[in-house]
């Protein structure tokens, strides 16, 4: 049950009455017309459990979109239902707009639609819908808030998706499948094919050419079918915000990116989540389905505030893999957690693999450095030129084991770490 | 933020009570004079012309002095309790007259027993001494009587202070007069005999030994056989009669509109009140900046002014960068054997002097704050320099 605005109205206006008619008659008699009204609404206003909620609409959506979920109100009930509904979703699933009038005759329906613009990544679920039934004299209405589930997943943003196609450019010219002047970079033998003017002479196929009689060269491309493994660090590390995203929102970027570019190339990606346990894993999708899965599994990963626990996650990684490949190890360069976690480990994991690891650089900790106008912006100054030789001595210990490392900040993560891919394809060293 | 040096919990504590010890000081005088006043209020009332007080003021003498001769006073601090106790064989004193209301008035007039005022106004004169009026003041200590009341020539001359004189309507005598009017008038009011006074003072601890004051108070007072001694208290407020109470004056439909009013504001505040639904919760990212840990570190160097060590990150940041644009191995940043060489490139590329270019990059712990900046600036000059060289 609930009471109306224009009960209260109805009950200040009468105030009056006594003024003019001063006797305690004529208040039992406004407070008795006002109950009268109150019982009569709630006897015929439309019932709200002869109410079916059906849902329908968008399942997914993107961070920074918005997406629709219809709700569609059926009256099987025998009165009309004139009524305000709220459907409850958390805070951060944005829905808008939060009340909305429907007026559903008996055995009607009516559509409603809500829009829900999420602020942050994982699965939103609806909580209930509510509906209050006005009554006739609309002083009294019958309230109730029923179930109506369904599930919005948030997917991560990726907004460097917009590098994709100069990326995917510089790939075609590596394959040299575009431009038929420009010689194929790699070291697998691709095709022979005639000799064009322009063509590098090195390239002569001189047995072909004495066998053919004429001018034939040899073509070659990068190698195809390698493994990509990448892998998200979610401890504790990944929890720090950059800017305002998380470190691990950085890094599952440069993660979409990578692997959206080593499917077009032809290598197998793989993706595994690990802070102190598997958080999510993809594993042996088809080129055309990996990024769908990859979005999906990342979707729900939150930071988790725990130490990462290096050893589980290289024998999660060593376990489940077999032949060589290329390992990206998305986290933080935090010296304290890798050379007390990382580092014994990794000449196990660089004996069978290639190791790549990529972190987000603070633009903040530049800023801090450079800013030296006074006492307190010098000892900032010196607080991070001491994290930065920190980091810096991390990578060269890293790049003393053959890792090679990716440290940059967060709107250049995702391209430097494609152009570091590659940079190692071109050369041959997957 | 923090800006020197920090305060301990010492430090704070005495701030805080030196900020608030005026207040507590005001405070505790207040309390010890709220509690010495107390302490030294008199248990008596300190009412002028109480029986009961034994002030200069009160009439504590003059009621022993009654006792002793028989005719205790019985004090009666309302208007009403004293009419109830007068009898044809009693004298009523009524002091304080200014505290009376108009219904008190009539029950004193009713009452059986002869009357003494001491002190009244004029209403109280037109009230039970119809015909005396208030005349004007005397200011002339001892007075003879001269009159026939015998009372008054009993006690002779009497010391009255200052006092109110009343005019001395026929039938009534006077006595004590100043030109026309009286100090003391006595006159027949319906079958009793009702006396005036014009000053308390003959009354009064202070003065009831002057003169034949003691004499005219017990021969006034004493004359019959009981005392009831009226010292009314203040009137209850509104009391007066044909006064009305607030509420009284308030017309009927009013009261039953407010009524009527709040009905309306609880019904409102149903309105508002009902939720519309659950309240929906959910888990919140925690918030780190990333940054957190070197913006500590740097309040923690300037919290213990570790100059050392800030200079010495700024200089081997400085020499981590220029290696490469002097052309030595990135190994020799930190490397002393190749301090020498570094600051005699640095020199070479720079305005800067061998010294101060090896102060500047290998030099000790700056003195203070000032030199710490100024290193600073130093090596920002000394960079800029090797850059544009």
């Amino acid at each position: 049950m609930a009471l109306t605005g224009r009960l209260g109205l109805l009950a200040l206006l009468a105030a009056a009455l006594p003024l003019l008619l001063p006797s305690g008659l004529t208040l039992l008699l406004v407070w008795g017309a006002l109950l009268l009204g109150v019982a009569v609404d709630l006897a015929f206003a439309g019932n709200v459990r002869a109410l079916a909620l059906h849902r329908s609409g968008d399942t997914r959506v993107r961070l920074g979109e918005s997406a629709t979920v219809v709700l569609t109100v059926e009256n099987t009930g025998r009165r009309r239902v004139r009524a305000l509904l709220r459907d409850a979703w958390p805070p951060s699933a944005g829905a808008a707009p939060r009340l909305t009038r429907v007026d559903v005759p008996a055995g009607e329906r009516r559509r409603v639609e809500i829009t829900l613009t999420p602020t942050r990544r994982g699965d939103r679920e609806a909580v209930a819908v509510v509906v209050r039934s006005r009554g006739p004299l609309g002083l009294a209405a019958r309230q109730l808030s029923r179930p109506a589930p369904w599930r919005v997943r948030v997917l991560p943003a990726f907004p460097s998706r917009r590098h994709l196609p100069a990326k995917l450019a510089r790939l075609r010219q590596m394959t040299g499948s575009n431009v038929a002047l420009v010689r194929g970079q790699g070291t697998e033998f691709d095709s022979l094919r005639e000799y064009v003017a322009g063509d590098d002479v090195r390239s002569i196929d001189w047995r072909a050419t004495a066998r053919r009689g004429d001018v034939v060269v040899r073509t070659w491309r990068p190698e195809r079918d390698r493994r990509i493994y990448l892998v998200l660090d979610t401890g504790r590390t990944s929890a720090g915000r950059v800017g305002d995203v998380p470190r691990l929102d950085c890094s599952m970027d440069a993660a979409l990116l990578l692997g959206a570019l080593a499917s077009r190339a032809g290598d197998r990606v793989d993706l595994l989540a690990y802070d102190r346990r598997v958080r999510a894993r993809v594993e042996g999708s088809s080129r055309t389905d990996l990024l769908t899965s990859m979005v999906e599994a990342m979707a729900p990963l939150e930071p988790e505030l725990i130490e990462s626990d290096a050893a589980g996650m290289v024998s999660a990684l060593l376990s489940r893999v077999r032949q060589r490949c290329l390992v990206v190890l998305l986290t933080e360069l935090n010296p304290a957690a890798i050379e007390e976690g990382l580092l014994p480990l990794l000449p196990r994991l660089t004996a069978r693999h290639l190791v790549l690891v990529a972190a987000v650089t603070d633009p903040r900790l530049t800023e801090m450095a450079a800013a030296r106008d006074d006492l307190v912006g010098v000892y900032d100054a010196a607080a991070a030129e001491r994290a930065r030789a920190d980091r810096t001595r991390l990578t060269a210990e890293l790049r003393a084991f053959g890792v090679e490392v990716v440290d940059a900040p967060p709107s250049d993560l995702a391209p430097a770490l494609a152009d570091a891919y590659l940079t190692l394809k071109a050369a041959g060293r997957l | 933020m923090v800006t020197g040096a920090v305060p301990t919990a010492r430090d704070v504590a005495g701030r805080r009570f030196r900020a608030a010890r005026g207040v507590v000081a005001f405070l505790l005088v207040a309390l010890i004079a709220a509690l010495a006043l107390a302490a030294l209020r008199p248990a008596a009332s300190p009412q002028r012309l109480d029986p009961a007080s034994a002030s200069q003021q009160g009439a504590r003498a003059l009621a022993q002095l009654l006792a002793q001769r028989g005719t205790p006073p019985s004090v009666r601090r309302s208007a009403r309790d004293a009419a109830q106790h007068s009898t044809s064989d009693t004298v009523l004193v009524v002091t304080r007259t200014d505290r009376l209301t108009g219904a008190d008035l009539d029950l004193l007039r009713t009452a059986p027993g002869d009357v003494l005022l001491v002190e009244p106004g004029q209403r109280v004169l037109t009230a039970l001494a119809p015909g005396v009026e208030e005349a004007r003041g005397a200011y002339r200590d001892a007075v003879e009587p001269g009159c026939a009341v015998p009372a008054a020539q009993l006690a002779g001359r009497v010391g009255f202070q200052s006092g109110a004189t009343y005019t001395v309507p026929s039938g009534a005598t006077g006595c004590y007069r100043e030109e026309e009017a009286a100090r003391l008038v006595q006159l027949p009011v319906g079958g009793r005999t009702v006396t005036v006074l014009g000053s308390g003072a003959p009354l009064t601890n202070e003065y009831l030994a002057d003169q034949g004051n003691a004499a005219l108070a017990l021969n006034l007072i004493g004359a019959r056989s009981a005392v009831v001694w009226l010292v009314p208290d203040l009137p209850a407020p509104g009391a007066d009669d044909g006064d009305q109470g607030l509420l009284d004056l308030v017309p009927p439909g009013v009261t039953l509109f407010a009524l009527q009013l709040v009905v309306a504001v609880v019904l409102v505040a149903l309105w508002r009140g009902r939720r519309f639904g659950p309240v929906v919760t959910e888990p919140l990212p925690v918030v780190v900046r990333s940054a957190e840990t070197a913006e500590g570190r740097a309040r923690l160097y300037r919290a213990h002014h570790a100059r050392g060590t800030a200079a010495d990150a700024l200089r081997a940041g400085t020499r981590a960068r220029l290696m490469p644009l002097l052309g030595l191995p990135r190994s020799a940043a930190d490397d002393p054997r190749f301090s020498v060489e570094v600051v005699a490139a640095v020199a070479a590329r720079t305005t800067l002097d061998q010294g101060t270019a090896g102060f500047a990059l290998y030099g000790p712990e700056p003195a203070g704050d000032a030199a710490l900046v100024a290193l600073s600036d130093l090596l920002n000059d000394l960079e800029r320099q090797v850059r544009q060289s």
